[in-house]
């Protein structure tokens, strides 16, 4: 497993320009198959998240808190490593750019900041890349195994309205795809009847799409709309593709809200994650209070990282606002 | 002793009218060749500005695309492109310059105009790098038409020059 998770971790590196890689190719084998975000920022140390904390590295490789000993990251660097990422292809990412990240094979994202340029329809490009977050995607299959007993409807064979909460950086998205997976390859409680789940991948992180090929495993019976939003995403998932499941990530909008209403008058199922630690702080988003008055969702499952990233804190049913976990 | 006179005297002939022809065909394998490399830069644009294909592989499309007499070179590039990952295009531009110098016979200016793709090759938007390829795609028509004239100039010239010259040397010798 270990083995397996360095490789992920190797492969990154091939993304990154020879100067840093060579530095983070040194690093302890176990510090490698945990890591979780490489940064690089111009002019300032070689900077790497691992097990919740944060460690700059030498050019040695060794990690270290002390930044004088630590690796400076150079223009040069940046600029190459910006090559490898876009593949020496700005104008193939140009969508991407505009977003503020792009997705590589792999499914691992990176995150981009510097001089944002706006044009006549909003963001236009980033000039003068200063910083870059190489996000490691780590597939974590089954962790919804014991989770999923809470949100489906057997008697319908289908499964209850769901949303997910929590902070940033607790696992949302990794559950959410695991329960799309789930749901998709088919349980055992529905007779390994497997439903038809279409996600609208607006960050492309869910699916992690690359060429046309999700790079994680999103399940047998999954469509995948990538790059697409909420709203233009259920309509057109609604016209063509009869789903029997939506799952969306990181609702907020109004736009959002009314990706949701089409998807219920449809008859389709939703499960959606967002951001958030409690109810009250969905109630005072506005958007989100609409749906939780309506009583739309049927299930909230809270999130957070007391035991490790993933942990379900709670289990609500959305009629009584009780906790049904046991 | 007649016999290898008359032989002698052809093959001096024969070598000097190669070497006429040898020079009078650069100047049609310019032309040529700029007509090829016009047609590559033009798939490379489509593949770029409406396909959006990364440059890797768009490289990979003009090479299969486009005459192979020339577009032998954008494979060479591909290669050096990911064989080497701390360089960037425009190194593997100035890599096959050569190439295009000795097998192609380009001229510097040629070459030069070559390079100013690599320069902005990949590093902007679509729109942006459809303007600079308007602007090569320019440049290379005025190549084309200077090196046809050239052609009509010289190319005729080289080749008689050859074959009298041959002529001129074995009148002399006998």
């Amino acid at each position: 497993m270990d083995e397996n998770q360095i490789g992920i971790y190797e492969n990154v590196l091939e993304y990154i320009s020879l100067e840093l890689s060579r530095s983070l190719k040194k690093i302890p084998n176990r510090y490698k198959a945990h890591v979780e975000e490489i940064r690089l920022r111009i002019g300032l140390p070689l900077n790497i998240y691992c097990m919740g904390s944060d460690y700059f590295v030498t050019p040695e490789g060794s990690l270290t808190g002390d930044r004088v000993k630590a690796k400076i990251v150079r223009k040069q660097d940046m600029l190459k490593t910006f090559q490898l990422i876009s593949n020496y292809s700005v104008y193939a990412f140009e969508e991407e750019i505009r977003n503020g990240f792009i997705t590589l094979k792999g499914g691992h994202r990176v995150g981009i900041g510097g001089k944002v340029l706006y044009g006549a329809n909003g963001i236009e490009t980033i000039r003068n890349i200063s910083s870059l977050n190489i996000r490691i995607a780590r597939e974590k299959l089954g962790v919804s195994d014991n989770l999923i007993k809470y949100i489906v409807d057997i008697p319908r064979t289908t499964i209850h309205n769901t949303l997910i909460i929590s902070p940033p950086q607790c696992g949302k998205t990794t559950i959410l795809r695991d329960i799309v997976r789930n749901l998709s390859n088919g349980l055992e409680i529905f007779n390994n009847k497997g439903l038809k789940v279409g996600v609208i991948d607006e960050r492309s992180e869910l699916a992690g799409m690359y060429n046309g090929m999700a790079q994680h495993d999103v399940g047998l019976r999954t469509d995948i709309l990538d790059g697409c939003t909420k709203k233009d995403g259920t309509i057109m998932l609604l016209r063509a593709m009869s789903p029997n499941i939506i799952a969306m990530d990181e609702i907020g909008s109004i736009n959002d809200v009314e990706a949701i209403h089409e998807s219920l008058k449809a008859g389709v199922k939703i499960i959606a994650t967002v951001h958030g630690s409690s109810i009250e702080d969905l109630i005072s988003k506005r958007s989100l209070s609409m749906l939780i008055d309506e009583k739309i969702f049927e299930r909230y499952i809270f999130l957070d990282n007391s035991k490790g990233i993933g942990t379900v804190r709670d289990v609500i049913e959305g009629n009584s606002f009780t906790t049904i976990i046991k | 002793m007649e016999v290898l006179r008359i032989i002698g005297g052809l093959l001096i002939i024969l070598s000097t009218t190669s070497i006429g022809f040898y020079y009078g065909n650069r100047f049609s394998n310019r032309l040529e060749n700029l007509i090829y490399i016009e047609q590559c830069i033009k798939i490379l644009e489509t593949e770029i500005v409406y396909g959006a294909v990364p440059l890797p592989d768009a490289l990979t499309n003009v090479y299969y695309k486009g005459n192979k007499k020339v577009s032998f070179i954008f494979e060479e590039m591909k290669k050096h492109l990911l064989n080497n990952k701390d360089e960037d295009i425009f190194q593997s531009f100035t890599y096959v310059s050569d190439l295009l110098k000795c097998k192609l016979n380009f001229k510097e200016e040629d070459i030069e105009m070559f390079l100013s793709l690599g320069r902005m090759l990949g590093s902007s938007d679509r729109q942006d790098q459809e303007k600079n390829f308007k602007l090569i795609l320019k440049q290379i028509a005025v190549f084309q038409n200077e090196a046809k004239l050239e052609r009509d100039k010289n190319e005729k010239m080289y080749k008689n020059l050859g074959i009298l010259t041959g002529f001129a040397i074995v009148i002399i010798l006998l």
